[in-house]
């Protein structure tokens, strides 16, 4: 009997191993391998021992690149989760059809392929016709062309960031909001409690395992940044938006060095594995308590 | 029997095979030619077709720069590459280096008829690495100062023979900017200050007018030369200070200030001549224009220049067969000998019977400045240098903020200096 349920068992499993062992697994071990050798972007190359590691440490680009790379995360990761969770709460509190109208306008963004986002805010933020340049201009005192400045660029690619993947969030805290019980609320409201505290000590604690999730998963991807930096910016001015996957990018395919690019991708890998467990035991710990 | 009958029809079937190929054999190609010279090569590559039935040209054009390289460069290693393909000399060392480009063999070009004699030693040379020669130069292209003969006279910076005067020397030429821009034009200088591969254009012709090597035995503006290469810089980056030339503008931009009369003087290549031909034409500029080499701003006169070529990609476990090459060399050859229609795209013809013929030399504008082949400076032969190279890529990452006055020019060439001296190491 218990063979019989193995047997069901591996069946079912078996097309996801063999599929992840071929596409994931096997990948992942050339991608060490390559790492140790002084290959190009495509064929072998020699062997080359911890000559990549040893110039991964000492390379200033890279450094700057993963520097840029935690700077995105922090102007990403949390106003995105903030902003996703008040849009929520906001959303929540409509109903019927209107409720479905806003919900998909805050979600039409996410469903746009990344070069038509780009698109459109180039041309928002045009130097010459831009019609957020006013807006920008109120506060400068001259147009500023955006992506071509060592300041604004990174907080403007966040923003689009923010702007184009909101809606996924929102519809998670949704989601999240929807199964906390009415009842809580009405008990709380019947000894006193008002909105403020209702929402610290039901709504908060309650919607915490979404957060964390959101929060989780915005962090993975955010750390892989690359589609909205190369279309924009390529790394540039003067390497202020030159982020991890923008130079593995540059290694592999502009530099031909396929070795170090792949010494370079599992450093982020290994970045990506070490925070995402980290936060996610923290974010853990703290909901439990 | 049977047996009998399956010969039969497979010989059959590869006599046709051989015949049909043998009756037209067709040729992929891939160009980056999607400027003003994108409509005469299209009209080239039409003409081809007509006067060779035996040959058909597959023709595509891709995106200019690194899209059009990393496709190449990508495409072949894995065996998908065109047959042909055009190619910058200045990246030739580069592309070699990465496997891309296949040699093509003194007989083969023998065979074909392409002659080293028809071009310039320097040139020819050009397209070699380690005397293998990669690939058959086709034109050289360099920058022009294009000028607004009505802004100009105005200001009293304007010939009796119709070309620009009093542009020659440092404070002359930003005398005459700002004679311009007190006389009420709007733009003196227009230049994409948003485009590296074009900042480099400029800053390479004036350091050839010093005389400062960008690279020399491996070493990146050795010496005494990265200062000269930071006020070099500084210069350019002063004209954006200055109001002459407007901050931050991209490529088409930087065309309409131009066409539009709002700039009295603008830097591109030659390339870009059939567009204002063609406005002119139609009496669409409102303006006369000329263009002349870019002036003499430092000791002797010197222009970047670099050679559109055709090159045969190395696609891996897919040989070009010998018929198929041939068919190439045809088309190469063909190209070259009706050059002189290209010349009408602003180029310089590199086959020397095109450039030497009497039509060339009364063909204007090129007449004009055809002088520039004589001090052209081509970019230096190493595998960081040409189109979608590292250079390029530090021009765009810091010469242009530089430019834009938002990155110091001392850091800016530092910057550049150690990360393309790390490459060579």
């Amino acid at each position: 009997m218990d063979r019989k349920q193995n047997l069901t068992a591996l069946l079912f499993t078996g097309p996801f191993i063999v599929a992840y062992l071929v596409i994931f697994i096997y990948p992942t071990i050339q991608l060490v391998h390559l790492s140790f050798t002084d290959a190009p972007l495509i064929g072998p190359g020699a062997w080359i021992g911890f000559k990549n590691y040893i110039r991964l440490w000492n390379d200033g680009q890279m450094w700057k690149s993963t520097f840029n790379t935690f700077y995105f995360v922090l102007l990403t990761v949390i106003p995105t989760t903030i902003i996703g969770l008040a849009l929520a709460l906001m959303v929540n509190r409509l109903s019927g059809w209107f409720q479905s109208i806003i919900l998909a306008c805050f979600f039409l963004p996410y469903i746009l392929p990344v070069s038509v986002v780009i698109l459109i805010w180039q041309w928002v933020l045009d130097t010459q016709f831009g019609i957020a340049q006013p807006i920008i201009s109120y506060f400068t005192g001259k147009p500023v062309a955006v992506f071509r400045d060592r300041y604004w660029a990174m907080p403007m690619v966040a923003f689009i960031t923010i702007w184009w993947t909101n809606g996924f969030n929102l519809l998670l805290f949704i989601a999240g909001l929807r199964n906390i019980s009415q009842d809580y609320y009405d008990a709380a409201a019947l000894d006193g409690a008002g909105r403020f505290k209702q929402f610290v000590y039901i709504t908060l604690p309650l919607i915490w395992p979404v957060t964390a999730l959101v929060l989780t998963i915005q962090l993975i991807l955010q750390l892989k940044i690359f589609d909205q930096v190369y279309l924009l910016t390529q790394g540039g001015p003067a390497n202020a938006t030159y982020v991890m996957v923008q130079y593995i990018y540059k290694q592999a395919f502009q530099l031909n060095k396929g070795g170090y690019a792949a010494t370079v991708s599992l450093a982020l890998f290994a970045l990506i594995v070490v925070l995402s467990v980290l936060q996610y035991q923290v974010l853990r710990s703290r909901g439990q308590k | 029997m049977r047996g009998l009958m399956t010969k039969a029809l497979a010989t059959a079937a590869l006599l046709a095979l051989t015949m049909g190929a043998q009756a037209k054999e067709t040729v992929v190609w891939w160009d980056f030619l999607g400027g003003g010279d994108g409509v005469r090569m299209k009209q080239l590559l039409e003409k081809f077709n007509k006067e060779n039935p035996d040959i058909e040209i597959q023709a595509t054009t891709l995106e200019w720069g690194v899209p059009f390289y990393t496709k190449v460069q990508t495409s072949a290693a894995v065996g998908e590459g065109p047959d042909v393909m055009t190619y910058h000399l200045s990246r030739l060392p580069l592309g070699v280096s990465t496997g891309t480009l296949r040699e093509i063999t003194p007989d083969e070009l023998k065979a074909a008829g392409i002659d080293a004699k028809n071009f310039t030693p320097a040139n020819w040379e050009a397209a070699q690495v380690d005397g293998k020669q990669y690939a058959v130069p086709f034109d050289i292209h360099s920058v022009v100062l294009y000028y607004n003969k009505d802004l100009l006279n105005k200001s009293g910076l304007l010939g009796d023979d119709g070309l620009p005067k009093g542009l020659d020397g440092v404070e002359n030429f930003n005398a005459a900017l700002k004679k311009l821009k007190a006389d009420g034009v709007e733009v003196p200088l227009s230049t994409h200050t948003a485009a590296g591969d074009s900042q480099w254009r400029i800053f390479y012709s004036l350091l050839g007018q010093q005389d400062v090597p960008f690279l020399k035995d491996g070493k990146v503006l050795d010496g005494g030369d990265e200062q000269k290469a930071v006020d070099t810089l500084k210069e350019m980056a002063s004209w954006v200070a200055d109001g002459y030339t407007p901050a931050n503008v991209e490529y088409p931009a930087s065309i309409a200030l131009f066409t539009s009369g709002k700039a009295a003087m603008h830097i591109n290549g030659v390339w870009e001549v059939p567009t204002f031909t063609d406005l002119a034409k139609d009496g669409k500029l409102g303006f006369e224009w000329g263009a002349v080499r870019i002036p003499v701003l430092y000791n002797h006169p010197a222009t970047w220049a670099d050679s559109h070529s055709f090159a045969v990609p190395n696609n891996k476990g897919k040989e070009i067969s010998p018929e198929k090459l041939k068919a190439v060399l045809t088309v190469i050859d063909w190209m070259n000998k009706n050059s002189l229609f290209w010349a009408t795209a602003g180029h310089l013809p590199a086959y020397l019977p095109a450039r030497d013929s009497e039509e060339f030399k009364t063909m204007q504008p090129n007449a004009t400045y055809a002088v520039l082949a004589d001090t052209a400076v081509f970019d230096p032969s190493s595998t960081i240098a040409g189109v979608a190279s590292p250079i390029y890529e530090g021009m765009q990452n810091y010469f242009v903020p530089a430019v834009n006055g938002q990155l110091d020019p001392e850091e800016a060439v530092k910057s550049l200096k150690d990360e393309l001296q790390g490459l060579i190491e």
